[in-house]
């Protein structure tokens, strides 16, 4: 209310009826500036609190805790340099006791008599997997759902509204919140990780494509209204073609996410990577332990990597499209 | 016939149409002229029905198409084509299909989205882009060509729904003096070989003179003008541009004069020829 009425240049016109520009300015920049620093100081006081309470609210003192920090590192130090090489490829140990510490053969999984799958890869294709289905989910019913919501292509008011609510339930939740539910229900494995991914990608993507159609140009699509085309055609026809590219750059955005959040959610009891790093860490395995971060470390980047190339060429191609 | 009765079209306070009250009897090409903001487009608009009337009603043969909804609206709509001043393609598609997009109305929704398009249809689209010299960019994408090129294109998805009216909302105003005449010749052509009712927007007063039998001035909404080109006297044009906006009526009088001169050898029609340029032919506003 305040920064319109300071907008206003009719308050700023001086007894002549001149409008005193220079002045107008001065006003309000020096507003823009204590709204600077009001704000910083929001921030100070809202971060230390923040860590206070943390730090009240955790379970052991953390700075009395930190030194165990470096004994948990200190006894990832493998024993000699071949042994995460042993524990990524499933090859048996010399150090094997018999106890599950060095049993690494035993995780192979066998696609043929000789030929076998490490288990750790394994895994991470199971979390993969996770990852790339929940988003093509969640990316097709996104698609679905994201014109009906769009002000520019529903005029019924209330089936947006219907619509952005709905998305809003799905994204509201954590995907950890979801797939506790689920995991409830359906009982452990990857199935309630998969519903409760996509649900999340859902409500995720729907908002990020519509928020996209809004900014479509509608030239094309008043074109095919014009020539009698029905709603689907038109947007069909006159929107997804020039939305599409954006789409495909915001599901892979979410594929890099949904990567991270299934080996979260494993974990948790989804299986896959997340499930093998947690028993892995709390048994005190540590060459496991540093096999299995590496793999989920080159996976992340590799996926990220991969992400980022397809992104810049589908984006990079519509750019150079659109200035036509 | 197309009748107009005391059609109106506000937004909020504003009246863009006020009280318009006309007939157009088919196979006429009529100009609307009109300075920026006289309701021209919004006129347009509510025939082909993008928008609709706030009062009053248009007819066609008979047919209360102000009234229609659903498959009758856009069956209207098909019957009616429009031509718009920034083309309105689908710039990422190519020409042809383009094109056979004019198509849209004439068969199922599930046909079209899986882009099965007959040989006939393909045919008449590839016809359509021959009749106006195009056929060679059929499959580069629209947003790739020049703006002659895609007003032609546009032209070429109007024929594709054989329509019975094609309406132009100022087709050449964002064009080059070649493509214009191009544009305009086109529509000249389509309006007299095929019998189509042609009614275009245009902002010069030269480009309506040469090519329209019939013009229709507009000033604030209302219509101050209705006669054939040779009746638009300067008092005429004074009234529908107002004085102050006269000149902006023959400022792109460059336009015009190379419209004026190209059209000499591409066009053998029984036309009256209005072959000098505005400011010889009206020295009083130059
Ligand atoms: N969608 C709209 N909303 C509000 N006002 C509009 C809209 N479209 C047109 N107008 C107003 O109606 C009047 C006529 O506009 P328009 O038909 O575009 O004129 P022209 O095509 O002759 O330049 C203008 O005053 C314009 O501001
Ligand atoms: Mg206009």
């Amino acid at each position: 209310m305040l920064a319109t009425q300071s907008n206003n240049p009719a308050l700023h016109i001086d007894a002549d009826g001149n409008y005193d520009v220079d002045g107008h300015f001065k006003q309000l920049r020096g507003q823009k500036r204590l709204y600077t620093i009001l704000g910083l100081g929001a921030l100070f006081i809202v971060l230390f609190f923040s860590l206070w309470f943390a730090n009240e609210t955790n379970s052991g003192k953390f700075l009395d805790r930190l030194p165990h920090f470096f004994d948990f590192v200190g006894d990832l130090i493998p024993r000699d340099g071949w042994e995460i090489g042993r524990a990524l490829f499933d090859l048996s140990s010399p150090y094997f006791d018999g106890s599950l510490k060095f049993n690494y053969p035993e995780g192979r999984v066998y696609i043929t008599e000789s030929l076998y799958i490490p288990e750790y890869f394994y895994k991470m294709i199971e979390t993969l997997n996770i990852a790339i289905l929940s988003t093509l989910i969640g990316f097709i019913f996104g698609f679905i759902l994201c014109f009906l919501a769009a002000s520019n292509l529903t005029t019924e008011r209330w089936l947006r509204f219907v619509v952005r609510r709905f998305l809003e339930i799905l994204r509201a939740f954590p995907e950890i919140v979801i797939a506790g539910f689920f995991l409830a229900i359906f009982s452990l494995g990857p199935i309630p990780a998969i519903i409760a991914v996509s649900i999340h990608t859902i409500g995720a993507l729907g908002k990020m494509f519509y928020e996209v159609v809004e900014n479509a140009d509608m030239k094309p699509d008043e074109g095919l209204r014009a020539a009698g085309g029905n709603w689907v055609e038109r947007v069909w026809f006159g929107i997804v073609p020039q939305i599409m590219p954006n789409f495909l750059s915001y599901g892979l955005l979410r594929l890099e996410i949904n990567v991270r959040a299934s080996t979260i959610l494993g974990a948790v009891g989804a299986g896959g990577i997340g499930e093998v790093l947690r028993l892995s860490i709390s048994r005190g395995h540590e060459a496991k332990t540093l096999a299995i971060i590496l793999i989920l470390f080159v996976t992340i980047v590799c996926v990220d990597q991969l992400s980022a190339y397809l992104r810049k060429r589908i984006v990079g191609n519509q750019a150079f499209e659109f200035g036509a | 016939m197309l009748e107009l009765k005391n059609v109106t079209r506000r937004f909020g306070p504003n009246t863009a149409v006020d009280n318009v009250d006309f007939a157009i009897p088919e196979g006429q090409m009529v100009g609307v002229i009109g300075a920026s903001g006289a309701g021209k487009s919004t006129l347009l608009r509510m025939i082909n029905r993008l928008i609709d009337t706030s009062e009053g009603e248009i007819n066609f043969g008979g047919v209360r198409t102000s009234a229609l909804k659903g498959q009758q609206l856009r069956n209207w709509q098909r019957d009616c084509a429009m031509i718009f001043q920034q083309f309105n393609l689908v710039p990422r598609i190519d020409v042809l299909t383009n094109v056979m997009l004019g198509r849209l109305n004439h068969r199922s929704t599930v046909a079209s989205l899986l882009n099965i398009f007959s040989d006939e249809e393909r045919a008449m689209a590839i016809a359509a882009l021959e009749r106006l010299g195009i056929e060679k960019v059929a499959l580069q994408r629209a947003g790739t060509l020049s703006g002659g090129q895609q007003q032609r294109v546009a032209i070429a998805r109007a024929l594709m729904q054989q329509p019975k009216v094609i309406l132009a909302d100022e087709p050449i105003a964002s064009l080059d003096p070649r493509n214009a005449q191009i544009v305009m010749q086109s529509l000249k052509d389509i309006n007299q070989s095929d019998g189509i009712t042609v009614i275009t927007n245009l902002h010069t007063l030269d480009t309506a003179r040469s090519f329209c039998e019939r013009i229709i001035g507009m000033q604030a909404g209302r219509v101050v003008f209705d006669g054939g080109p040779d009746d638009l006297t300067e008092d005429a044009a004074r009234k529908i541009y107002g004085a102050d906006n006269l000149e902006d009526a023959f400022s792109e009088a460059v336009t015009s004069t190379s419209l004026n001169g190209s059209r000499s050898k591409s066009s053998g029609s029984e036309r009256p020829p209005v072959a000098r340029p505005a400011a010889e032919q009206n020295p009083v506003y130059a």
